[in-house]
């Protein structure tokens, strides 16, 4: 996922022994908050089958 | 000053080692908040109470006062992305995003106290000016840091964060009423304070992405990736400037593609609970078009990553040309669906419909990136949302008025809508014949530096054409 042509300028020729927890961290901060917002849209929109 | 320094674009250059994956979490950060003008509608209840609580009283602000912070903050939206996009393309992403995050969480505290002072024109600064140029800055931000990252997959990854956008209202809508809820008292209807916490909460959230965003160095590329792999006909491996592109007729094409399509799907969102209770009287009750309403926004949300992928696999061209040939079929189904009675099919045609509306914002940029190249893709695309701005009044005035006008001639409200449909179709032919026109960009346009044409990524200089 990180792989570059470029070693020197941001690849994974020295990858990060953090980068997975990083990874799931920071889509945690965002994923979290949106899912909730989906899922109180969800519920507000099972009124129009009921 | 060091602090300061913190935001140069040299110093937002990612380390070797760094994940690319980590670029969609810090847009989405930036647009998952800017993403709550789409839910003001909850404010402007609470806000006709300010003075009287439990009704309006004289000196409260009518709805239609009110009505008017939103289409302010939209304005600057539009003007800011088209002024501040070639200052973007030079500072980078972090201090775009840090201005972005200071004037949205500034425009909140500055709106607080016009509410709080009940004084309009500070309200308007705050939320309608400052607020607006927020959005207008952090929604180009990430967007050519993402493509520049991702150049084997460009709709996907814009999409991802111009998804965001569409969420963001999700988010906002039930945080604004739970916290409006949580500061009322029998003195105040909660909603300066609530936009206060709203400022702070959001300013923590966008400094997440602020200082998560990274640039790739010049001349990176994922891993097996080569621009040739990815070039064709239709896509360039050269750039050209923001000056320079919007002397192009692509420029204007895609101005025009992307303002049929948005003022089609906004006559539909900005109609949508009227239009369901009215089409189908007497077996769509408010709360279930409130549901519609919900439904449209998923698809709005979800249309804007799944088209903009997609459009990775069959090309932008063929993407848009779906909208717009699939969409005017939609748009003539609807009146029909009324006649018939059938709710389902009406949903189901709004939705699809409304999954185009989202796809045509996140295809848009990764489209620029093909014509354009990278260098000032982020810059073009602030220009090129001055179409959603142009949609944003057309979109809704061509429904309301057409509707109005149905209903004077003695035509049944649900009805009403028939002619409206129909011309929405027509737009969309419009952009159809528009994409068609679509050519690659003459070379005459594209950037030249030292004698040679400039390829993808390379850091350059507005006007330096």
């Amino acid at each position: 996922m990180t792989g570059s042509n470029h070693p020197s300028a941001g690849g994974d020729a020295a990858a990060d022994p953090l980068g997975p927890i990083k990874l799931l961290i920071a889509w945690a901060v965002v994923g979290i908050p949106a899912a909730w917002g989906v899922w109180q849209v969800v519920l507000k929109s099972l009124a129009l089958f009921r | 000053m060091a602090a300061l320094a913190l935001l140069d674009r040299e110093r937002t250059i990612a380390r070797p080692g760094f994940n690319r994956w980590l670029v969609p979490p810090a847009a989405l950060a930036i647009h998952l908040c800017i993403g709550q003008a789409y839910a003001f509608s909850v404010f402007k209840i609470p806000m006709t109470t300010l003075l009287g609580i439990a009704a309006p009283v004289a000196g409260d602000w009518p709805q239609g006062t009110i009505a008017h912070l939103f289409q302010v903050a939209i304005a600057f939206l539009g003007i800011s992305a088209a002024v501040f996009g070639a200052w973007l393309e030079r500072v980078g992403p972090r201090r775009a995003m840090l201005t972005s995050a200071v004037c949205f969480s500034g425009g909140f505290l500055v709106g607080a106290l016009g509410i709080w002072l009940h004084q309009f024109w500070i309200a308007v600064l705050g939320y309608g000016v400052l607020g607006g140029i927020g959005l207008g800055l952090g929604y180009i931000s990430p967007v050519s840091t993402l493509i520049k990252w991702f150049p084997d997959k460009p709709g996907m990854a814009t999409g991802l964060a111009i998804m965001g956008f569409g969420g963001g209202a999700m988010i906002a809508s039930p945080l604004s009423v739970a916290l409006m809820a949580h500061f009322k008292t029998a003195t105040s209807m909660g909603v300066a304070q609530a936009w206060v916490a709203m400022g702070v909460i959001y300013f923590v959230f966008m400094m997440f992405g602020t200082f998560t965003v990274r640039l790739p160095a010049v001349g990176w590329a994922p891993r097996g990736f080569s621009p040739a792999s990815v070039s064709g006909r239709m896509i360039t491996t050269a750039n050209v400037t923001v000056n320079s592109a919007t002397m192009t007729p692509q420029f204007w094409l895609l101005w025009i593609m992307l303002c049929v399509n948005v003022t089609a799907g906004i006559g539909i969102i900005e109609q949508a609970s009227p239009m369901i209770q009215e089409m189908f009287s007497g077996k769509v009750t408010a709360v279930a078009a409130g549901g519609f309403v919900g439904l449209l926004s998923l698809a709005n949300m979800s249309g804007r990553f799944l088209w903009s992928s997609l459009s990775d696999v069959i090309g932008r061209r063929a993407t848009y040309a779906t909208f717009f040939l699939v969409g005017p079929a939609l748009y003539l189904a609807i009146p029909v669906t009324g006649k018939a009675g059938s709710v389902p099919l009406f949903v189901l045609s709004c939705a699809i419909i409304i999954t185009m509306y989202g796809g045509g914002f996140a295809t848009i940029p990764a489209y620029l990136r093909d014509l354009f190249g990278t260098m000032h893709v982020g810059a073009i695309h602030g220009r090129l949302l001055t179409a959603w701005s142009a949609a944003g009044i057309l979109g809704p005035l061509l429904v309301n008025t057409i509707r109005q006008h149905e209903i004077d001639q003695g035509i049944a409200k649900a009805d009403a809508y028939a002619l409206s449909m129909h011309l929405m179709a027509g737009l969309l032919l419009v952009g159809l014949i528009s994409n068609f026109l679509v050519r690659p960009v003459d070379t005459r346009h594209h950037y030249v530096r030292d004698g040679a044409h400039s390829g993808m990524g390379a850091p350059l200089q507005e006007g330096s054409a």
